[in-house]
Formats: structure tokens, C-alpha cells, sequence
């Protein structure tokens, strides 16, 4: 159960995602289990926990990609899966999730098509975003993993989302890129886009407004870094982690 | 060389393939299945019910050996009719409420001894040689209980094409219908597992694209190269381009040159409809596929039991009747009969065979395309 952070009155009308007692299982293994909470607009959550803590499958039930077994979820004041409430979100995949064979340009102007986007002005100023303006025309077979992962999260983009789920966004890609990329949330926060990032790296959770610690599909804890370390009695978000989840603290 | 890494890497691919139920299933229940269906096509195969009418043109005496022809044909299990004419013994064959035509008459080359002209559809013509062959059975069965009769001489007339016709013309309908959708079906098939496998069918997803959507895409972009390639193939069969002697060259031509009596546009359609339930199909599989592999895996399972029982190879009226409802059910036989219609009879909107067959291909496509619509979201879930 999360440990919200104490919220005004008023704050569930005006919250851009939304989860109440939100879980999902595949057979005996719960997946996400029994997940509740609001999240403010124009924030930046950090989903972190360990792999296969439930980090994929919460997105998925946010996005309404799978159906959930109990609970629900609501993003911007619709109950979802809404199929069309999904041309307000953006979502990028763990996996690339972008067309190899076709150009950069190509790819990122499928997307805009299929969210109703037209026009080469939004696709160009989707991979302004990302660097790669000068690569519109390069197949995407050619490219490196950095520059793919910066696609697909133009093809995330491409339609302007008020609220953007980020699904390990910088994985594999290396120290300049990610600064880079925290960079663009942080900028697209600031315009007041709602992003929930998972991640597993623990040296990105200071850059969230607001973290959420995942562990075996449940939310153990949330909220900012310093609450967290003050919540858990150490300065290291790591030992916080473990101290929460009840492991026994790793030395160093 | 080192046994130790050969040891390795063998170890490797055994434990590798054991984990891979579908393939193994395949690698030896597959062969199985399909040299077991074929013998029992080859063994079991049965002489289609012969449904006779005969018409005398050789007065008494033709009368007798119709009468004997006739009783020698009951004996064989045959059901015999007697028709006025040859016009009508024609249309009940192109009724299909007969299905061979016996038409006795006088020698035009002696003069006096009896002539018997077979006639069969055209349509199937290795099944139909059984029809011939009955027949004729039933012919040296007659004229050994009318001893003394010269033996009458036994021709053989279709009343589409002729019985002597080109083989490729009754052949090249079912390779045409068949490549198209072989080819069609690995195309849609490796081409969507991409997508699954590749998350960008999940990212789709995750967009307002509905499934209905996605399938009409996939359908229009594949159709496209479908439609394309049965152009190709069309052009390719019934063309003939003759290029004359040129220097040491040899004159040569290019394309099957199969004759045509119906209307390409009309054999064309057919095979589009076939191509649309393929990418459809493709679409469908890949769904139970995890690998590129696994896509080829259905091949078995899925083309070559069509290519068994769709009178490519074996024609469907000789098949075994338990096999029948199958032959029913396979959208490919539709696709020759409604080739061969066209193809062999000339057959326009107007037969009633070739209406079923577009109608079953149209029905198939759609079918396949709605499986396929609810299946996309699968292992999106």
C-alpha cells in the first residue's frame, strides 16, 4: 500500500493518474497487487524496484494495455483501458518498439499518423527533441542502440502527451545521452507533462520529483528522495531500498 | 579441432531443440501426419459414383448395346439414364446431375461397326479418367454377353476442352492459386511475428489504432504485393511471348502460354481472394509462433494438407469420402475449382460454381481477418 504523501483536498479531481486498489496476476504470481495511489500533474515519478518487481505490468495496467484483475486505474479523468484516451498518452517501451527497415523520419511520422498527428512540422520538432533532426532520413537498421532508444521516445512524443510513461528509457544508452534525456523530461515537466519513469538505477531516482519504490507488485514506499532516506534513517537510496523491502542491509 | 567445444556446441543445439516443443512435435509427428495422409489418399481413393446418360444414335442395333451397356454399367453400381440427345446429355454433365455421357452411334471411319463417345465435365480430368475407365469396363463386359458383336471402338469427348488438352491447363490453376498463397502467408506471417516480437506491435497498441485497423493495414499493404505478385503469375502462366531465332540463339518463348477460355480479370479475382484470406492466416499464426522458424513450422500443418486435398495433386473426387468434409472446409480448393472454372469451362459471373467458390473465398477472408482482429491482443496481455 503506498504511503502517500499527505495531499490537499481537492488533489483527486485534479490528479493525472490515479490507481485504487489496482492489481493484476498471471495465475498464482501477483504481478502487481493491490497498488493505490494519485499523481500529480506536471510531475516526475520514479518507478524503481528491482527487475520483475511489477515495474512493466503496473505501466501496462496504467496505459491500459492489459485489463486488471482487481482495482483500476484512471489517467487524466478517464477510467482506463480507453482506447481513445490513449492519443493524450505516450508511452515508451522497454524494447525499442521502432521499424528497422524504415527511415527515422518514417518512423516517427507512422506514429504521428496513427495519433492523428499530420504534417512534417510535428515530427521534425519531435526529433529536434531528441538530436536526431539530421538524421530524418537514415534507416533506422543503421543506427546505434543510443540513437534508437532517442527514437523511440520521439515516436513517444511525436503527439504532444499530457502524461508520458517511460519504461527503463535509459538503458543501454550511455552517461551524456542520459543527461541529456533527464534533461528533456525535466523540460517537459516544467511544461506540465506528467511522467512516470521506471528505472532500476538508483542514481537517476534524485532527478524524480517523487519516487515509488516497487517491490513484488506492491508500492513499499513513496515519496521524495529525502523523505525516503529520512523514512528508511540512511543517506543512501540503495541501503533505503533494501532497508524498506526488509533485506538485510548489504555493507559495503 | 577441439572435441571439447565440438561437444559444446552439440550439447547446445540438443538442448536447445528439446526445449522446443513445437518444433520437435513437428519434426516427427509432421512427416508422420502427412506420409500417413498420403497413403491413405493413394490407397483408399475410390471411383467416384458414375451417374450415366446415354443416348443411342445407331438405331436397333445401338439399342442392344445400350441395353447391355446399360445393364453391365447397373451391375457396376451405376445409375443409367436414357436422353435424347447428345445436346442434352452435355447439359446434364454441365449440371453436374450426370456425370459421364455415353453416346452410341455409327463409325464415321468404318461406316458400319458401332461408335461409343464418352463424354466427361473436362474440369477434373484425372478423375474423370475413372469415369472413362468404368465405362469402358462396362463396354467389355457387354460385348462378351453379346457374343458375336463386333466389338464397337470407345472415344473419349469432354464438353470442356478437349480430352487430349495441354496437362498444364488443368495444372497451372492449382500451382497458380496454390504459390499465391504459400508465398502470401510466409510473407504476412514472418512479417507481423516481427511485429510481436520486435515491440512495436506492443507500442501500437499502446496508440488509439484499433485491431480492425491494424488487420485492414496489414491487408491493404500486403494485398498490395499479393495483388502484384498474382499479376506476375498470371501473366507469367497465360502468356506466351514468343522471341524468334537470333543469331546461335534458339527461338524461345517466355511464359507457360496456358490457354484461357474465361476471363483473366475473373481468374484474377479469385486468386486475390485467396492472397486477402492468406494475409489474414499469417496474421492469425503468428500469433501461436514465437519464432520465424515456428511460422515455417506451420507449413505442415496448414499448406500441405490444402495442397493434398484441393486437387492440385490428387483430384478431389477420387479422394476418400471420410476425407471430403475436410476438402470442404480448405479455402485453396475453392480457389482451384474457381480457376479451373474459369480456366477450362470459361465460366462468368453467371455459373453458379464459380458464384460458391468467390462467395467461399470472400467469406474465408473475412473470417480469417475477424480471428485475426481478436487475436492480435493475445500476448499483449
Amino acid at each position: 500500500m503506498s504511503q502517500a504523501a499527505p495531499r490537499v483536498a481537492g488533489a483527486e479531481a485534479t490528479a493525472a493518474i490515479r490507481a485504487l486498489g489496482l492489481a493484476k496476476s498471471f495465475g498464482s504470481l501477483r504481478a502487481v497487487d493491490d497498488v493505490t495511489f494519485d499523481l500529480a500533474p506536471g510531475r516526475i515519478y520514479g518507478l524503481l524496484g528491482p527487475n520483475g518487481s511489477g515495474k512493466t505490468t503496473l505501466i501496462r495496467l496504467l496505459t491500459g494495455l492489459t485489463h486488471p484483475s482487481a482495482g483500476w486505474a484512471e489517467v487524466l479523468g478517464t477510467r482506463m483501458p480507453s482506447r481513445p484516451n490513449l492519443s493524450r498518452i505516450g508511452y515508451m517501451t522497454q524494447a525499442d518498439g521502432v521499424y528497422t527497415a524504415l527511415t527515422v523520419g518514417e518512423n516517427v511520422r507512422f506514429f504521428g499518423a496513427v495519433y492523428g498527428v499530420d504534417g512534417d512540422e510535428p515530427a521534425a520538432d519531435a526529433l529536434r527533441v531528441v538530436d536526431l533532426a539530421d538524421r530524418g532520413g537514415s534507416i533506422v537498421g543503421t543506427l546505434s542502440g543510443g540513437q534508437r532508444r532517442r527514437l523511440s521516445l520521439a515516436c513517444a512524443l511525436i503527439h504532444r502527451p499530457p502524461v508520458l510513461f517511460l519504461d527503463e528509457p535509459t538503458v543501454g544508452v550511455d552517461p551524456l545521452l542520459r543527461i541529456q534525456f533527464w534533461s528533456h523530461f525535466r523540460a517537459l515537466a516544467d511544461a506540465g507533462t506528467t511522467i512516470v519513469v521506471s528505472s532500476h538505477v538508483m542514481d537517476e531516482a534524485d532527478r524524480c520529483d517523487e519516487l515509488l519504490f516497487v517491490r513484488s507488485g506492491k508500492v513499499i514506499a513513496r515519496g521524495t528522495g529525502g523523505e525516503i532516506r529520512a523514512q528508511a534513517a540512511t543517506a543512501d537510496l540503495e541501503q533505503a531500498f533494501l532497508r524498506l523491502g526488509g533485506d538485510v542491509e548489504v555493507t559495503r | 579441432m577441439s572435441r571439447r567445444r565440438v561437444l559444446a556446441l552439440f550439447r547446445r543445439v540438443v538442448s536447445e531443440i528439446r526445449r522446443d516443443r513445437p518444433s520437435l512435435a513437428l519434426l516427427f509427428i509432421a512427416p508422420i501426419v502427412i506420409t500417413g495422409l498420403v497413403t491413405f489418399i493413394l490407397r483408399e481413393s475410390q471411383a467416384p459414383q458414375v451417374t450415366a446418360v446415354v443416348v443411342n444414335l445407331a438405331g436397333p442395333r445401338g439399342a442392344l448395346v445400350g441395353s447391355a451397356l446399360g445393364g453391365a454399367l447397373d451391375q457396376g453400381g451405376a445409375t443409367v439414364s436414357d436422353v435424347a440427345d447428345e445436346a442434352a446429355a452435355r447439359g446434364a454433365i454441365a449440371d453436374a446431375t450426370a456425370s459421364v455421357g455415353i453416346v452410341i452411334g455409327i463409325d464415321a471411319a468404318s461406316g458400319s461397326s458401332l461408335a461409343i463417345t464418352v463424354i466427361t465435365n473436362g474440369l477434373d480430368p484425372s478423375g474423370e479418367a475413372s469415369q472413362v475407365a468404368a465405362v469402358q469396363r462396362a463396354v467389355l463386359a457387354a460385348a462378351s454377353s453379346a457374343s458375336g458383336a463386333a466389338l464397337p471402338v470407345v472415344r473419349h469427348a469432354t464438353v470442356y476442352g478437349t480430352p487430349t488438352d495441354d496437362p498444364i491447363t488443368t495444372f497451372a490453376p492449382a500451382i497458380v492459386g496454390f504459390f499465391a498463397y504459400f508465398f502470401v502467408y510466409i510473407l504476412t506471417g514472418v512479417s507481423f511475428l516481427r511485429e510481436r516480437t520486435g515491440g512495436t506491435l506492443e507500442r501500437l497498441m499502446a496508440t488509439p489504432v484499433t485491431r480492425g485497423e491494424v488487420v485492414l493495414g496489414y491487408t491493404l499493404g500486403f494485398g498490395l504485393f499479393a495483388t502484384i505478385q498474382v499479376a506476375v503469375l498470371m501473366l507469367w502462366a497465360l502468356g506466351s511471348l514468343h522471341v524468334p531465332a537470333l543469331g546461335p540463339l534458339p527461338p524461345f518463348s517466355i511464359g507457360l502460354g496456358v490457354a484461357v477460355n474465361g476471363s483473366p480479370v475473373l481468374a484474377f479475382l479469385v486468386v486475390v481472394l485467396l492472397a486477402v484470406g492468406a494475409v489474414s492466416l499469417g496474421i492469425f499464426l503468428s500469433t501461436f509462433a514465437r519464432t520465424e522458424l515456428q511460422i515455417i513450422q506451420f507449413i505442415p500443418i496448414v499448406l500441405a494438407p490444402q495442397f493434398l486435398l484441393s486437387g492440385v495433386l490428387f483430384p478431389v473426387s477420387t479422394l476418400p469420402s471420410i476425407l471430403r468434409p475436410l476438402v470442404a472446409i480448405m479455402p485453396l480448393n475453392y480457389a482451384v475449382d474457381g480457376l479451373r472454372q474459369v480456366f477450362i469451362r470459361g465460366a462468368d459471373l453467371g455459373v453458379a460454381a464459380l458464384q460458391l467458390d468467390l462467395a467461399v473465398l470472400a467469406i474465408v477472408a473475412v473470417f480469417f481477418a475477424t480471428i485475426a482482429a481478436l487475436t492480435i491482443r493475445r500476448d499483449v496481455v
